[in-house]
């Protein structure tokens, strides 16, 4: 009850601060450019376009039975949530220095607006994927109800991330150049191109540990194989997330008065 | 004679840079050491050295000291922005620093979106902003800029928006860090004329400034720093006993 109070508390005092970080972003982002938000349905289509006709055309990829367009837009959809909110959340402590130097604000409030801020991307970027998934005749089902929770499993685990991530990079600036290495490497640990079963069954087996694949999985299993995750998929997406969201708050809580000196 | 009741107490306050931290550990470095088994050097730096002293309400203290003397580590530790490594600070009210004004503009924002982010940035609610905002444009005297971006002001009227828009709630204590000298001359007057009216309305001032002048006409009492040690407290009098020790140097 207490825990709740303070919640609410918390959101009261900074929820305004919240929302105007948030909204500088968008205004920020789309300032100048001639077709602004359109940008968020585009871009996903297109990185689409590209690796679809790299991937299936050049590499042969194909998923049996399923729309490999689909497919494909699924796993980029939410792979691209996280790589660009984790690497926002990773600069944002950092970016404001200048801030966090001068006026109290809970430092934590800057990772977890631009996970939110990618967050309001995420959700237009359904936009394209559901028209992709009609005009490839995959179809609906009610079981897309269930969807939301794979994207709040994302958000958390994207938020855990962030606080891990903007942590280590106060203390190691080298982290930006690092971990853009990860997330190439990442990118081909996660089946977002191709079907998970065409790797040996020992790596199947890694796999299932990334919490992105998950997540992924989750969806697929619904969109394209119309069926009700099973209970240990549901598992699988909250244990990951919840583990590394408390991971990164506790990280994050027991560095940050000390971020100061490394100014 | 009133009770008098105190609204920041500053318990024997210290506070250490690690000087070492800003090299950190690099590469280049541990190749260059490798194998010497040099000892690690302590290289401490101490910004703040017990320092002890209650303001009560209403009070306007100066801070004076020579540059580097942590005047402003002190009101950062008062601001809640650093944690002291030893002893402690307690602050009963609500605080706005004014310490380098602007820090939380955007500059790719206009002058109103500016309004809105850097007043939740202060901590105030939005119902707030929209009943001040009349009133923050019109002291800034900026209202034929309010759509233009921030990024186009010279750095007086961006000194001159931040100022309204800090001082457009009364609190309890306010923490000043050598802002009284934004804009012309006729801001100057009007911000100080701002400030003595929030000081006579019953706002403590945490006040720093080289000024000396400034310092004598606005506070109450005067608090001299040396190499983060405090010299003296007492009236306006310690500032001719510092401008006689600066001579002397």
């Amino acid at each position: 009850m207490k825990f709740i109070n303070n919640l609410k508390w918390t959101y009261k005092k900074y929820g305004f601060l919240l929302q105007q970080l948030v909204t500088r972003d968008f205004k920020v982002k789309y300032k100048r450019s001639v077709l602004g938000i359109v940008w968020s349905l585009l871009y996903p289509i297109m990185m689409m376009a590209v690796m679809a006709v790299v991937f299936s055309n050049v590499f042969k990829f194909s998923t049996p039975g399923v729309s490999y367009l689909a497919y494909l837009l699924i796993g980029l959809t939410y792979f691209n949530y996280f790589s660009e909110a984790s690497n926002l959340a990773m600069s944002s402590v950092v970016a404001n220095f200048s801030l966090i130097n001068k006026v109290y604000i809970p430092k934590y409030i800057f990772p977890l607006s631009k996970c939110l801020f990618v967050g309001i991307n995420f959700l237009l970027t359904l936009i394209p994927l559901y028209v992709v998934i009609i005009a490839t005749g995959t179809g609906l089902n009610w079981w897309h109800l269930l969807l939301p929770f794979s994207f709040i499993c994302l958000f958390l685990f994207t938020v855990g991330m962030g606080f891990i991530l903007s942590t280590i990079s106060v203390f190691l600036r080298d982290m930006f150049y690092i971990y853009g290495i990860i997330i190439t490497i990442w990118t081909y640990l996660t089946p977002i191109m191709y079907d998970i079963s065409i790797i040996n069954p020992t790596l199947q087996f890694i796999m299932k540990f990334n919490p992105l694949y998950q997540f992924i999985n989750f969806a697929r299993s619904i969109i394209l194989y119309g069926n009700c995750p099973t209970l240990g998929q549901f598992a699988g997406c909250a244990v990951s997330a919840l583990i590394v969201f408390f991971l990164g708050i506790f990280i994050f809580k027991k560095k940050q008065d000390k971020f100061i000196y490394y100014v | 004679m009133k009770k008098k009741e105190i609204m920041i107490d500053v318990d024997n306050v210290s506070m250490r840079f690690n000087l070492g931290i800003e090299k950190g550990f690099s590469l280049k470095q541990w190749f260059v050491d490798f194998g010497k088994h040099k000892k690690k050097k302590k290289n401490e730096f101490w910004a703040l050295k017990d320092v002890d002293f209650k303001i009560n309400r209403g009070e306007v203290v100066g801070f004076i000291g020579a540059n580097g003397a942590g005047k402003s580590t002190l009101l950062k530790v008062v601001a809640g922005v650093m944690k002291p490594t030893k002893g402690s600070v307690k602050a009963y009210g609500n605080i706005c620093p004014m310490i380098e004004l602007g820090a939380g503009f955007d500059s790719q924002l206009t002058a109103r979106e500016n309004i809105y982010l850097n007043g939740a940035v202060m901590g105030y609610s939005k119902a707030l902003i929209d009943s001040k905002f009349e009133e923050i444009v019109e002291f800034s005297e900026l209202r034929d800029f309010l759509d233009v971006p921030v990024q186009n002001f010279s750095s007086g009227m961006v000194a001159r928006l931040a100022f309204s828009i800090a001082t457009i709630v009364e609190p309890e204590i306010l923490i000043v860090d050598e802002i009284l000298s934004v804009g012309d001359i006729a801001f100057q007057a009007k911000s100080e004329a701002k400030m003595m009216e929030m000081i006579s309305g019953g706002t403590t001032v945490l006040f720093v400034s080289h000024s000396i002048n400034q310092i004598k006409k606005m506070c109450d009492r005067v608090l001299w720093l040396e190499h983060g040690v405090v010299q003296k407290i007492g009236g306006k009098e310690v500032c001719d006993e510092y401008i006689k020790f600066m001579e002397k140097k």
